[in-house]
This record gives C-alpha cells, structure tokens and sequence, in this order.
C-alpha cells in the first residue's frame, strides 16, 4: 500500500535471497515444519522402497486423516485462546452413538446424524460451561472427556457394536482408489482455510486468543466465538468418530483414546500458538501430515512402535522449542 | 550514611555508549556523569533511546562499544545480577512485584532471610522488610500483606525497598509515575529525595515535565540515540527542553476551539453505577470536548465504562442522540457509534499478533458483512493511516512490532474508523511522547470541529487544559465541578479533586 507513511521502518528488509528464506523460516512456523515434512518425505523415499507406492501413500493418507480433521477443529479452539482435550472421548461416543442409532432405526443416515448431533451436543455443552459457568476450558473439557467416555461405555456396557453399513463408506470407502477420509479431509481443510483468514467470525477466533478483553471492547462478542470454536471442535470430533467407526466397520467405546494429545500435538506442531492468536489452518494440516508420515516411517523401517512415541513427542518439543528460540531472537 | 566528602565525586561514568539493533542504530555514543546523591531526569520522545540506555547501564543489554565506570573501575556487567550485586538497581516501568507473596518476602525474594536449613526466618524477613519500608519512609506498608492488594504506588515502594541494599550506589526508575496519582507521585519524590540525601544516585525516566522540574537536579534530554543537552534543572526552561526533546519549539495545543452546536449528543440526570460512582449530571453536545480530570480512584474510568456499557448504571436517566438509553454492552455501544479507546493499550487496547490492519478494523468490521475483502479493507484503513500518520513498513505488520506510540494510534483509529458521533477516551495519551502527544491533540480538536462529541479521562492536567471545552472533575465518584475551560484556574481544578483528601469530614 503505498499510502502507509514509511518514514521510520523498524529493522531492514532482507537483502539476498537467503535472509528472505531465513526471515520466512523464522515468521512462519508452518514453513520450517513443511520443510520437516519435506525431509523425512525424501529420506524415506530413499530408504524403503515401499514408501513411494501408491498402495502405502494412501495408507498414510487415510492413517491421518481423522486426526487431521479434529485437528481443525482443535487449532480454532486453541486460537481462539482455550484448548478441547474431550474431542478423543467424543470420537468413542459419537462412534457408540451412530452405530446405536443406526441399528434402533435401520437408517445409516440417522447414524450419521447421530454423529455429528453428538459432538455438535457435546461442543455447545463445552462452550457453555466455558463462557456461562466460566470454567477454565482445560477443567470443562478435562471433565467432559471422563464424561463422554464414560457414557460411550455405559450405554454399550463395554462392548463394541458393528458399524457396516452405506454409511462406513465415508470412513472405509475409496473412490478411484483415493481413501474417501482423506477426501474429505482436503475438503474441510479448504473450508476451514476460508473460514479461518476471509471471514469476520474466523478472525475474531484470532482477535479473541489474542486479547480477549480487547476484542471485547472494541465491541466483538466473546461469548458467541467461544462457543462457536467449541461447537465446531466438537462437530468435526464427531464426525471423526463417525470415520474410525466406518474404518473399522466396528464402534468400540474405547475408540479414539488418547486421540486428544495426538491432535493437540498435531496443531502446536504445525506452528499454533497454545496462548492463542497465532498460527494458520496450512501449518495444522502440514503438521498432522508429519506426524502421519513419522508413524509411517517405523512401520516401514520395522522399528519398534515405541521408538515412534518417543519421536513424536521429541519432535514436537523441538520444533516448538526452535520457534520460541527464534522468537527470544528476534525481541532482544 | 557516608560522609558529603564524596558527593561530589561521580560514582557513575558512562562514555561513548553504543548501540544497534539489527543494522539500526539506537544509540551514538552517549557520555554521562552522575554524582552521588544526584537526581537525573533522563527526558525525550519514545524511541529516542532512553531505555536502552538504562538497559545497558544496569547490565540488561550489552553495548556494542563503550565504557561504564563505577566509582572510577571499568566495568562489564555479566547480566543485571551482576550489576545489582555492584549497586545499581532498576525499577521497571511495569512492576515485578508477586502479588500472591506477601511484602516481606518480595522484599527478600530469593533468599527469604532463609537459615542454614533451609527453613525460612519470618520473623527477621518481616524485621529487614519494616526497616528497609521505614528507610524510605513507607511504613504504612505493612510486611505481612499480600503484595497483590497494594496499590500501584506501594507496590512500587516494595520494588525500591527490595533494591534497598548497604551498598546500593545507584536507582534506576523507569517512568515511576506513568501509573500514579500527583498526590502518590509525591510520595515518591519525597522517598526519592530521601534516597539521594543519603547519597544514592537517582536516574529516572519521564513524559511528565512538571514532575521532572519539581525534583530533578539535572535534565538529560535524548533525541534519536544522541545526547542533545545536559543541563541543572534549577537554571533552565521547559520550553528549551521541549525543543531539545523534539528539535523544534513548544507543544502544539489545538489553536482553535471548535464551537459546539445545539446538536445534543449525550443528556444524563442524576447517573450513577452500582457502586460509588455518581450522581452525574452532564449534557454533551455535538463538537464539545468534555475533559474528564480526577485523581486514580476518583472514577474517570468508571463514568467512561458506564457510558461505553461495559458497566450496569445504578439510576438516574441518559439520552443518547439516538434517543436511546445508555448501551447495555461494548458490542452494542460500537454498533450505535461509540467508541471507546480503553486507558490500558497492553491489556484492553491492542491484539498484538494480529496485523496493523486488523486491529485498526476490528470494531469497523461490524459493520460490514461476514465475508472479508481485503480491497475494502485497504480503502476503509487508507485515510485513517494518513490522517494518524502511522508509522510502520506495512499495514501487514504485527502490531507488537510498532512503538507505543504508533500502536496507540492504531487503537485510536479503531476508534475513528466506525466514524463515531460519541468518543470516549481514557487516558489517549498514556506512555505516548510528546510528538505524537501533540498529534494526537490536534486529531481529537479536528475530530470535535467535525462535529463529534468527545468525551476523555486523563490525569494529566495540563492535558485536561490544553484540550478540553470544558473540564469535569470527579473526586471520589462525585462531580465536584464542571465548567467551561476557558477562564478556568489550575488550581480551582486541583482543589476540586483534592478537596476529599483534605475534608475526609465530608464523606
């Protein structure tokens, strides 16, 4: 714009090539992770020579999937300045659910229904104990997780129940041999990029986890944009729920345990702040891909699974620990 | 303490300090002498490099050339402990006290007057923290409070109490009163004078000049990293520090007074909140300029919440020049066209991730459909950019990166972009310098020539008089006068606000 005044310009613009790569590398989280991600695509097309097959990438693709999904969902929350540790819980009972729904009814579609109704449910009730009853989100969600897991447990008494029907296609099928997940998963990021940089509600998430007394102020309702990260979080928790159980052909109470740290790492690893305010709907994506890739990386390496939890969790300490390194740089 | 023969004697001596940040030089070879028992005012506009300067002196920053002698030993601090330990302490502008310790152990944070066994020693902690507080004449704060229910003030006697070692040579205040009151910031002149008779040697930061001629000895003024003048504070003007500070002559007060219409903008009977606060009687027109002065606590911020609806009025009647009542939330004050600027920029005012564009349009977006578009959004910041004259390389920059200064005038065209008929500022000019100060000035007069009802709090009279139509001042949630400015006395102003810190009787 060059009707910014630019007297006084805070610091010089990168003169060659490198300090501009090194500038971005150092502005955009998402870009040092999709360099990762580069990296370990290449070394692993080197070292095994199943990796580059169709047959595998699709695997992967389809392995991260649901993650990615509720990853979307998450990164809004965390942006938004609070965090959803339920979304695992919500995957098992929105699982139980559809698969309830649709053997009481006969309508795999009301199973569908019964999915997103689930965690559509489950978010508002997040939201509202977060903006009405003021609950820390850590402690509602924290609650809701014990909660939703153990309902998904109850109302099946611990057993799973089978999930094969028309509508296990969104979770099982392929079309022209591209898992229908990772279609999905490209469809809902697309969407939620959108949402996230070109609408007013996705930038007050932002305005919000940033400084939620300012955006109160300067007039932005709070209220309405928690709830409706919460809400959204929980919809696409409950539509994951509703793909592992169609993956499976199979609803297990248990489904999705532990799936909360899996997503929350994938966010805070594709470059989210968890203060809230900063981080992009590409980096989440990119950094679910990673840890999608990572995973397998030991499968194909035959490596012990346990070596790959180890590395997932190093993996996010440093990237994180690299950006606020670089971050202590760039104030002093 | 020690004896007068050395006050004479500098005990500080810094030569030829530089400093760059990434290619930009922020300091050029700053030389200063300070005496023992001295008080410096160190003076100039945000930027000029005042702080870096103290950073460096107190081990903060390293610079990249030149010399600190204390008593007459060169010195490199390894970090600001390392200077602590040598006798040069730094109070910051935003305190440091832990608000869930009590006084005495912020007083002796770190080592708690702790025995050989670790367990600490209460009893001494609480003795040490009563005879340093006594020692500086604070003894009304009481070691065994939390420090978190002291007031600003307080909290910063408990700071300076912690710096206040045997062999503390030198007390650096980084802007010590931005958040007093007058009457609070006398209290910490006198505590600084005490100080510097026992032959400490003081330097503290100010926007404030009258503050800087009541108790500096000399005054230094920076200007963009170089040192410009140097001189006792007993022989010079303030106007020739403010042409040092800017490089030109005086401060820019509104020439014109815009005239108010009849066009009533704002009509409160008999107002008040749920607590304290009121009852107001106040008529605003279109183009006044109201002046809300009082001290901290008298309920300027509280009058301007109520009216922005961030705060539930507890009687009384308001029109609006809507015909309506007072806003029942910030969101709705927005949509009927008033703006708020709130007095606190970190904690209320900025977003300091998101964009210069973004937070100037945050509250205007509101207005406009969901659907963003980046060209409106250009054309709408474009005018406001210019008219503020914001400084910044981009419209894309985070806002952190830009001065208090420019950020504050970011949050003003937040304001100013939903083309307000009501405008209340808090404090438009807190922790801003001179030069923008009188930018700022002369934007609110043109805003009010315009047509737009403003209504400001500050703390600064000379602010309230420079700018207002007309003054009110509250003294403990009562308005105790409201009159035209012109023709006002300071000191009728001064004694309306004091009058209930000197006739308790008449609460």
């Amino acid at each position: 714009m060059a009707e910014v005044e630019a007297r006084r310009i805070e610091g010089n613009p990168p003169a060659t090539a490198r300090l501009a790569v090194r500038t971005i590398l150092q502005e955009r989280r998402e870009a040092s992770v999709a360099a990762m991600l580069v990296i370990v695509f290449a070394l692993l097309s080197a070292a095994s020579p199943f990796f580059l097959t169709e047959r595998n990438l699709f695997n992967v693709a389809r392995q991260l999937s649901v993650v990615a999904i509720v990853a979307l969902g998450q990164a809004l929350v965390i942006i938004a300045g609070g965090i959803d540790l339920s979304v695992g819980s919500v995957i098992g009972l929105a699982a139980v659910l559809a698969a309830m729904a649709t053997d009481a009814t006969g309508s795999p579609a009301l199973g569908i229904v019964a999915a997103l109704a689930t965690g559509g449910a489950t978010g508002i009730v997040n939201g509202m104990l977060v903006t009405r009853a003021r609950i820390n989100p850590f402690i509602t969600t924290l609650g809701t997780l014990s909660v939703a897991r153990g309902t998904a447990l109850l109302v099946t008494n611990g057993n799973p129940r089978a999930f094969d029907n028309w509508a296990a296609f969104l979770g099982g099928g392929r079309i022209f041999n591209v898992p229908v997940q990772f279609l999905l998963l490209i469809l809902l990021a697309a969407c939620m990029w959108i949402f996230a940089v070109r609408t007013r509600w996705g930038r007050d998430a932002y305005a919000v986890g940033d400084n939620a007394r300012a955006a109160r102020l300067a007039g932005l309702n709070v209220v309405f944009t928690r709830n409706m990260v919460f809400t959204i979080s929980g919809l696409l928790a409950g539509l994951g729920g509703l793909l592992l159980a169609g993956m499976l052909a199979n609803a297990n109470p248990n489904l999705g345990l532990g799936y909360e740290l899996d997503v929350i790492a994938a966010v805070i690893l594709g470059g989210v702040a968890l203060t809230g305010g900063r981080g992009s709907i590409g980096g989440v994506v990119i950094g679910a891909a990673l840890m999608g890739l990572l995973r397998n990386a030991f499968v194909l390496l035959n490596v012990s699974g346990y070596w790959q939890t180890i590395t997932i969790g190093l993996v996010v300490i440093i990237a994180v620990g690299a950006d606020s390194f670089n971050r202590k740089t760039e104030d002093d | 303490m020690q004896a007068g023969a050395r006050t004479r004697a500098p005990v500080l001596s810094v030569r030829g300090i530089r400093k760059a940040f990434g290619g930009t030089a922020v300091l050029h070879g700053i030389d200063l002498d300070l005496a023992a028992g001295e008080v410096l005012a160190l003076v100039g506009e945000n930027g000029a490099g005042k702080s870096t300067l103290l950073n460096i002196i107190c081990g903060a920053l390293r610079a990249d050339g030149g010399s600190i002698r204390l008593d007459g030993t060169e010195r490199h601090w390894g970090g600001p402990r390392h200077a602590m330990q040598a006798g040069i302490a730094f109070v910051h502008q935003e305190l440091s006290v832990i608000r869930s310790l009590s006084v005495a152990e912020n007083i002796r944070l770190g080592d708690y007057c702790a025995r050989r066994t670790g367990f600490v020693d209460r009893a001494a902690m609480r003795a040490d923290a009563a005879a340093r507080l006594a020692e500086l004449g604070a003894q009304h704060v009481r070691p065994e409070l939390r420090a978190g229910r002291l007031g600003t003030a307080d909290q910063q006697f408990v700071e300076i109490a912690k710096s206040l070692t045997g062999d503390l040579r030198v007390l650096i205040l980084d802007e010590p009163t931005s958040s007093l009151t007058p009457f609070e910031a006398d209290a910490l002149f006198a505590v600084m004078r005490r100080l510097a008779a026992r032959d400490v040697a003081i330097v503290f930061i100010s926007h404030r000049l009258e503050e800087v001629f009541a108790v500096a000895d000399r005054i230094a003024v920076l200007r963009d990293g170089r040192l410009v003048s140097d001189r006792p504070a007993a022989t010079s003007r303030r106007e020739a520090v403010i042409a040092d500070m800017t490089g030109r002559g005086g401060l820019v007060a509104p020439s014109a007074r815009p005239q108010p219409s009849t066009d009533v903008v704002l009509a409160a009977t008999a107002l008040r909140d749920r607590g304290w606060l009121g009852p107001i009687e106040l008529t605003v027109r279109a183009g006044e300029i109201i002046g809300v002065f009082g001290l901290v606590g008298a309920g300027r911020s509280e009058l301007l919440e109520l009216l922005a609806g961030l705060r539930r009025p507890g009687g009384g009647t308001v029109r609006l020049f809507d015909g309506g009542g007072l806003p029942g939330s910030p969101g709705e004050a927005w949509a009927r066209r008033i703006a708020f600027l709130p007095e606190d920029r970190k904690a209320a005012g900025i977003l300091p991730n998101l964009s210069l564009l973004e937070n100037m349009l945050l509250s205007w977006r509101r207005t406009m459909p969901a659907w963003l578009r980046l060209t409106r959004e250009q054309r709408a910041a474009a005018p406001l950019l210019r008219r503020l004259a914001v400084r910044a390389s981009s419209p894309r920059q985070r806002l952190r990166t830009l001065s208090g200064g420019n950020q504050q005038k970011v949050v003003l065209g937040r304001c100013l972009a939903v083309a307000p008929r009501l405008l209340l500022l808090d404090e438009p000019t807190r922790g801003v310098d001179i030069a923008t100060k009188a930018e700022i000035y002369t934007t609110i007069g043109e805003l009010a020539a315009d047509g737009m009802a403003v209504i400001f709090a500050s703390s600064e009279l000379p602010e309230v008089l420079a700018l207002a139509t007309r003054v009110m001042v509250l003294a403990r949630g009562q308005q105790r006068l409201l009159a035209e400015n012109a023709g006002l006395e300071e000191a009728a102003v001064l004694s309306a606000a004091f009058r209930f810190q000197t006739e308790p009787a008449e609460a």
